[in-house]
């Protein structure tokens, strides 16, 4: 697999004239439009000249990469989203558009009905200003002004923001013209998705969910065009949302992730029709997704992070980017059984990670401001991604392409070892905390100085006889290997042979080194002359070879009482012991001293 | 001597049956290629996706028996076409010359084929049906062949023309050229073979 892409670039460069389109992620959609079965790509095309007064938006249609149609919109949308509204055959998609506060949708690409989210209660004081603004004179204007102003900016109705910002010349006219009209307060829309009513067959009906600046939850039933669902993201009025993420079916159960512009992150259910805060960050994010299987929480940041979170508001893991976030993308590839998520980042490259593990990218000349992934023309798995200065480009998924996750962990761990440790910090395996752990750490603040003294003590006291322990080995050298390090390393092995009271004692000297020769050597046999006697107790060894052990025996005949033949009753089995010292001739000290315990001896008849 | 041979053998040839095998991406028009070429009782007037493979039979214009595989082209159907590869003799590749934002896939397609285990060391003829050319914005087979590099083909000969299963226009001319290429490579297998069998004695 190394070597070939796992996205095939679809060669745009012959295509007369070039497309352009400048759009976001979320005013792009793939529909089956004409209902012929080849899906083309919708965009709302935004023009921000600054030559032109106001900006504008058209609606455009590509097949393939050829613009076929174009269509004014009346605003700049937000949201763009093809939906099936029904089960009727054959199925026609509708396109719903969302302009400030109404959702526009289109039937074949006709205008087909506009929906306009209900207005919110305006403050009595400034309905109060507006019923006295027309009979008063023109002199007093500024005090009712200023009553306005003490309302938050936030809570006022257009009209009176509008009216705020006007000279005192225009102010009049502005009044006359708009005395009439309600004080309505709406909220705009900004954000939109699309749930599934049921998961049934492919293009199941679906309803809309809409988000709206005030902060509330929308879920739209676009056949009779009825609220069927009404939240709030949370109590906090200043809470805007920012982005949606919608997962599972109406019918049965769904989960509304919502990201707001001050970078909380919010989880309303079916049954919780006010958001749960599952997690909040300093800086504001980029992207925000809800995974359909493992339904965690992606989320990328303007601080150069992609993280994952589960639903309870854990931390899974975290990746630090190169470069910022621009858009972050879902792509579900139900051949595979799994869901890779897209990262364009600043500067054109894009990335595809698989959870935590990278597995996938490539890199463009400019940075992807939109993406959209899904079935396109005839071909199932189609990445179209549309840069900066407005270049579509296209890319299709290798039929044969596979994402494991390994390659891309290898990848990480090349890539640099911080990308790795932050990883590494998020997942360790924390334990539960039991009341036990609690108890433990409410003690351990309160007596922590004490707590410190006494584990530092004990710390010392343990230091302190390991080094005497090692001292008293060192001096006694009661080792079977030698220590000394100007010497060569000797090897001491003893073996009692025989029943008793004669004993054979068998003495294995082997030189360890494997270039030294240990020279000069001599055995010294002790043992307490009440016990045992040994005829012969010192014995000069040759030169013992490396590697060429040295066997010597030496008798030991164990001291029994004449009378009653046994053995005498200050013998024990813990003093019945010979000592065998190894030295080296005209030095003091012996190399090994070693004890050699003797088996109780038989009686001799 | 070696004429009359040779004779026999193009007799023989003649007795069996040719088996190609119809690729292409999904909605190229592989089906409705193979209605044409049935006969007109046999016709069916509503093509539908083809799900795994059909297998049909039919009689050229010269009168070999032909049997088509007609593979389907949807993408989770084209890892069946290898199991194909081996007791094949030909291959029709359909391309929808309309559809342009495809063509990276149809290259990707045809470079898996010219590269399985199966036919890369066998010479089996392609013809490639540069199909839909009646659509207002399809491509000349010339430009096809370019935008597919189909140049890089050394080792298997290979023809394209453009057709229109609709029509029937381009049909005829392409698969004459296949079988005749196709009994020149089964001429020259069983040449090879009896060389073969002659240096084993």
């Amino acid at each position: 697999m190394a070597g070939a892409p796992n996205w095939l670039h679809v060669d745009t460069e012959d295509e007369s004239p070039s497309p352009h389109l400048t759009t976001l992620s979320s005013c792009m959609a793939l529909s089956d439009v004409q209902c012929d079965g080849y899906v083309r790509l919708l965009a709302a095309d935004i023009s921000l000249d600054d030559d032109a007064e106001e900006p504008s938006a058209t609606l455009k249609v590509f097949r393939g990469l050829k613009l076929k149609q174009e269509q004014p919109l009346p605003g700049i949308p937000t949201a763009i989203e093809s939906l099936y509204i029904d089960e009727t055959e054959p199925k026609t998609p509708v396109i719903a558009v969302a302009i400030a506060e109404s959702v526009l949708f289109y039937r074949h690409l006709k205008p087909y009905f506009k929906y306009t989210i209900p207005a919110l209660e305006s403050e009595d004081l400034e309905l109060e200003v507006w019923r006295k603004l027309p009979v008063m004179k023109s002199s007093s204007h500024p005090a009712l002004l200023d009553s306005l102003r003490n309302i938050d900016h936030s809570k006022l109705s257009r009209k009176s923001q509008r009216l705020l910002q006007m000279s005192e010349e225009e102010r009049e006219d502005f009044i006359a013209t708009h005395k009439d009209s309600p004080v309505g307060r709406v909220g705009s829309i900004v954000a939109m998705c699309c749930l599934k009513r049921i998961s049934s067959d492919a293009n199941p009906p679906s309803h809309l969910v809409l988000a709206t600046d005030s902060g509330h939850i929308l879920i739209l039933e676009p056949q009779g065009f009825n609220l069927v669902f009404q939240g709030r993201t949370c109590d906090d009025e200043t809470a805007v949302p920012s982005l949606i993420s919608v997962q599972g079916t109406f019918e049965t159960d769904f989960c509304i992730v919502v990201a707001t512009r001050n970078g909380g992150v919010y989880l309303l259910r079916k049954t919780q029709s006010e958001g749960q805060e599952i997690f909040k960050l300093g800086i504001p994010l980029t992207g925000v997704l809800l995974l359909p299987i493992d339904q965690t929480i992606i989320a990328s940041t303007m601080d150069n992070r992609y993280m994952c979170y589960s639903k309870r508001g854990k931390l899974l893991h975290q990746v630090q980017l190169a470069d910022l976030p621009v858009c972050l993308l879902p792509l579900p590839m139900i051949h595979l059984g799994l869901t890779l998520v897209a990262i364009a980042l600043r500067g054109g490259v894009v990335k595809f990670y698989l959870q935590r593990y990278l597995v996938d990218e490539f890199s463009l000349d400019e940075t992807v401001d939109a993406m959209v992934y899904g079935r396109m023309g005839m071909e199932d798995h189609v990445l179209t991604l549309v840069t900066q200065s407005g270049k579509i480009v296209v890319k299709i998924l290798r039929r044969v392409s596979r994402f494991e996750p390994k390659l891309g962990d290898m990848g990480s761990k090349r890539s640099g070892s911080d990308h790795k440790s932050i990883a590494d910090a998020s997942i360790l395996d924390k334990p539960k905390k039991s009341s036990i752990f609690v108890e433990q750490a409410a003690r351990e603040k309160q007596q922590a100085k004490s707590t410190y003294g006494s584990f530092q003590v004990e710390l010392w006291r343990l230091r302190h006889t390991a080094a005497r322990a090692t001292i008293d080995a060192i001096n006694s050298s009661e080792s079977t290997i030698s220590g000394d390090l100007t010497h060569a390393p000797v090897k001491l092995s003893a073996e009692v042979c025989g029943s008793g009271p004669a004993f054979r004692l068998y003495l294995t000297v082997q030189n360890l080194s494997t270039f030294k020769m240990a020279s000069n050597l001599v055995v010294l046999l002790h043992a307490d002359r009440r016990h045992y006697t040994i005829p012969q107790t010192l014995a000069r060894l040759p030169s013992v070879l490396p590697g060429v052990p040295l066997r010597v025996d030496f008798e030991v005949v164990a001291v029994l009482d004449p009378m009653d033949k046994l053995p005498p009753a200050s013998l024990t089995p813990d003093n019945s012991l010979i000592r065998v010292m190894l030295m080296k001739a005209g030095q003091a000290k012996p190399l090994i001293a070693a004890a050699v315990s003797m088996p109780q001896s038989e009686a001799a008849f | 001597m070696g004429m009359l041979h040779n004779l026999a053998d193009l007799i023989k040839i003649k007795k069996d049956k040719m088996t190609i095998l119809v690729l292409g991406l999904n909605n190229s028009g592989k089906s409705s290629i193979i209605n044409h070429f049935k006969k007109s009782s046999e016709q069916t007037s509503i093509v539908v996706p083809t799900v795994g493979f059909m297998v049909e039979q039919f009689y050229s214009m010269s009168g070999v028996s032909i049997k088509a595989i007609d593979m389907s082209g949807a993408t989770r159907y084209r890892n069946l076409w290898e199991h194909q590869f081996k007791n094949c003799h030909g291959i029709i590749y359909v391309i929808d010359s309309s559809d342009r934002m495809r063509f990276v896939v149809v290259k990707d397609e045809l470079d898996l084929v010219l590269q399985h285990p199966d036919l890369c060391n066998r010479i089996v003829p392609i013809l490639f049906y540069g199909n839909k050319m009646d659509m207002e914005d399809s491509l000349s087979s010339v430009k096809i062949a370019a935008a597919l590099r189909l140049e890089n083909i050394k080792e298997k000969p290979w023809h394209i023309c453009s057709s229109s299963a609709v029509s029937g226009e381009g049909l005829g001319e392409g698969v004459q050229w296949l079988i005749q290429q196709m009994r020149f490579a089964m001429l020259n297998n069983k040449n090879a073979a009896k060389s073969r069998s002659k240096h084993s004695k």
